[in-house]
C-alpha cells in the first residue's frame, strides 16, 4: 500500500522504523479507478500524490478544447498542480487516472506540519521539488532545442515502457505533435 | 452580469438568456463510502446524497439488498453515480469520505476493518449508542459514540453528523414548513466545513455545534427525541428547530 513510497523516501533520507510509522499517520490512501479525477481545472489543488500503482496524467484544456498534456504519473512518480498547491489559487490542470491507481496522498495541511516538525521530510521534500524543477528545465530545453526524434527519445528514456501502456495520441499530446506526426517519427526512428 | 442570491444560485446572462444554476463548490467529484447503506438510516443519507456531485458507494453484507437499493436511487434519479459493494476496507480505500451508518455495538468492528484507510479521512459518526429500552445511552456521561470511534481512528477527522434526524427525514426535510436542522460537530475545519455541505445537499439546515466534545450533547438530544416520538406519537418524523432573532 505505501511499500514503493517509503522505497523512494528511504532512498533519499534513510527514516528509522519509528519515523516511518510517524509518516503514516500523516498519509493518505486512495484508490482511484480509470477516467476518475484527483483533481479539475478550477479547484483548489490541496494535495500531492505519489503514484503507488497505475498511472496518471495531467493536462490542461485551451480554448479549442484541446487537451496538452503537463506530466504523466507512473509507478514512484508525484503528480500534482504545484503552482495550486503553494499559492492556493484554483488549479489549472486537470489530473485523471489512466488506469485503475493507488496513491499515496500528503494533503497540504499534513505536508505543512511534517515540515515543521520534521528535518529530514523537509530534506526530502526539497530533494523532490528540485528533482521536479530539473526535469521541468529538461524538458523546456528539449522543446525548445531539440529534433524532434531526440524529444522522442528522451521521452521513451524518461518514461521507459509508456508506449505499451499509453494511447499513442496521449504521447503525441505531451509532446506538442499532431498524432500523425508522431507516428511518422516513430516509423522513421524504427526503420534506422 | 452575475449576480449571487441567497439560495446559494448564481445568475448569468448569456446572450439574451438569463441562466441560473446552483453553485456547486467543488467540481473534483468526492466518493462517499456508505457503510452500513442497507439500514433504514444508511440508504435514506443514500438517497438523499444521491442529489449531490458525490460517487456514492453503498456497503453492507447483504449485496442483493444493497444492489436493489442502488438500482432504486438510480431510477428515481438518473444522474446518481451509485455502486454497491461488500466490501467496507476497499470503499473506504476508494471513498474520500466514509459514513459510519451501523450501530454504536458494531462501530468497533467496522473501525477495525477500515482503520488502515480511513487514515487522514473523514469519517462521520451518526450512531445514537442507546440501550435495550430506548431510555438512555449505553456510553458513559463524559463521552459520547462519536468520541469513542475517534479513539479508535486516531489519525482519521471523525465528525458527528446526521445523528438528531430520524431516517424519514430525509425525504421530507421540510416538516410543518420549517427545514429542520442538523447539528454537526468535530474538530477539523476543513472537515467541517465539507460535512456542512452534505448536511445542504441532504436538503437540511446545517448548524455546526462546536468540536467533537458537543457530540454526546447532540446524541442526547435524539434520545430525547425518541422518547418524544414514542410518547406523542410523532410517527417518526420530526426534528429539531433553533428559534432565533
Amino acid at each position: 500500500m505505501y511499500n514503493l513510497y517509503f522505497q523512494h523516501l528511504n532512498s533519499k533520507v534513510q527514516l528509522t522504523e519509528e519515523e516511518e510509522a510517524h509518516i503514516k499517520t500523516y498519509l493518505t490512501l486512495k484508490k482511484l479507478r480509470k477516467k476518475q479525477y484527483l483533481l479539475q481545472e478550477g479547484d483548489v489543488c490541496k494535495v500531492i500524490a505519489f503514484v503507488e500503482k497505475g498511472a496518471l496524467r495531467a493536462y490542461s484544456v485551451d480554448e479549442n478544447s484541446n487537451e496538452h498534456i503537463i506530466q504523466f504519473g507512473l509507478e514512484g512518480w508525484t503528480i500534482s498542480d504545484l503552482y495550486s498547491f503553494l499559492t492556493g489559487e484554483p488549479a489549472t490542470y486537470n489530473i485523471d487516472a489512466l488506469e485503475d491507481s493507488e496513491l499515496v496522498i500528503i494533503s497540504k495541511s499534513a505536508h505543512e506540519e511534517l515540515l515543521q516538525t520534521m528535518p529530514k521530510y523537509e530534506t526530502f521534500t526539497r530533494l523532490n521539488i528540485t528533482g521536479a524543477y530539473l526535469a521541468m528545465q529538461r524538458r523546456l530545453t528539449s522543446i525548445i532545442s531539440a529534433s524532434v526524434e531526440e524529444r522522442y527519445q528522451e521521452f521513451i528514456a524518461l518514461y521507459p515502457h509508456i508506449v505499451q501502456r499509453v494511447p499513442q495520441h496521449m504521447i503525441a499530446s505531451y509532446m506538442g505533435l499532431t498524432p500523425e506526426t508522431l507516428s511518422r517519427i516513430r516509423k522513421r526512428i524504427s526503420s534506422k | 452580469m452575475l449576480f449571487l442570491d441567497r439560495t446559494q444560485c448564481i445568475g448569468a446572462w448569456l446572450g439574451r438568456t438569463f441562466v441560473l444554476f446552483k453553485i456547486t463548490n467543488m467540481k473534483t467529484k468526492q466518493t462517499i463510502a456508505i457503510i452500513g447503506a442497507s439500514g433504514n438510516m444508511g440508504s435514506a443519507i443514500s438517497r438523499s446524497l444521491s442529489k449531490g456531485n458525490y460517487r456514492l458507494l453503498l456497503c453492507a453484507n447483504d449485496l442483493n439488498k444493497l444492489q436493489a437499493i442502488a438500482a432504486d436511487i438510480k431510477s428515481s434519479n438518473l444522474g446518481a453515480d451509485v455502486e454497491a459493494s461488500d466490501c467496507s476496507r476497499d470503499a473506504s480505500w476508494e471513498a474520500d469520505i466514509i459514513i459510519v451508518a451501523v450501530p454504536y455495538s458494531a462501530e468497533k468492528e467496522v473501525a477495525d476493518r477500515i482503520k488502515e484507510v480511513a487514515n487522514q479521512k473523514i469519517v462521520i459518526s451518526i450512531a445514537n449508542p442507546l440501550n435495550d429500552t430506548y431510555d438512555g445511552l449505553v456510553t458513559a456521561p463524559d463521552t459520547s459514540a462519536a468520541e469513542e470511534l475517534q479513539k479508535l481512528l486516531p489519525n482519521s477527522k471523525v465528525v458527528k453528523a446526521f445523528n438528531t434526524t430520524f431516517a424519514a427525514d430525509f425525504a421530507t426535510p421540510v416538516i410543518d414548513g420549517r427545514q429542520v436542522d442538523a447539528f454537526i460537530a468535530g474538530h477539523d475545519e476543513e472537515a467541517l466545513r465539507t460535512v456542512t455541505e452534505l448536511v445542504e445537499t441532504a436538503g437540511f439546515h446545517p448548524i455546526v455545534a462546536g468540536d467533537l466534545a458537543v457530540s454526546g450533547t447532540l446524541e442526547r438530544m435524539q434520545l430525547l427525541l425518541i422518547q418524544l416520538n414514542m410518547k406523542y406519537d410523532y410517527n417518526w418524523l420530526a426534528g429539531w428547530k433553533i428559534l432565533h432573532h
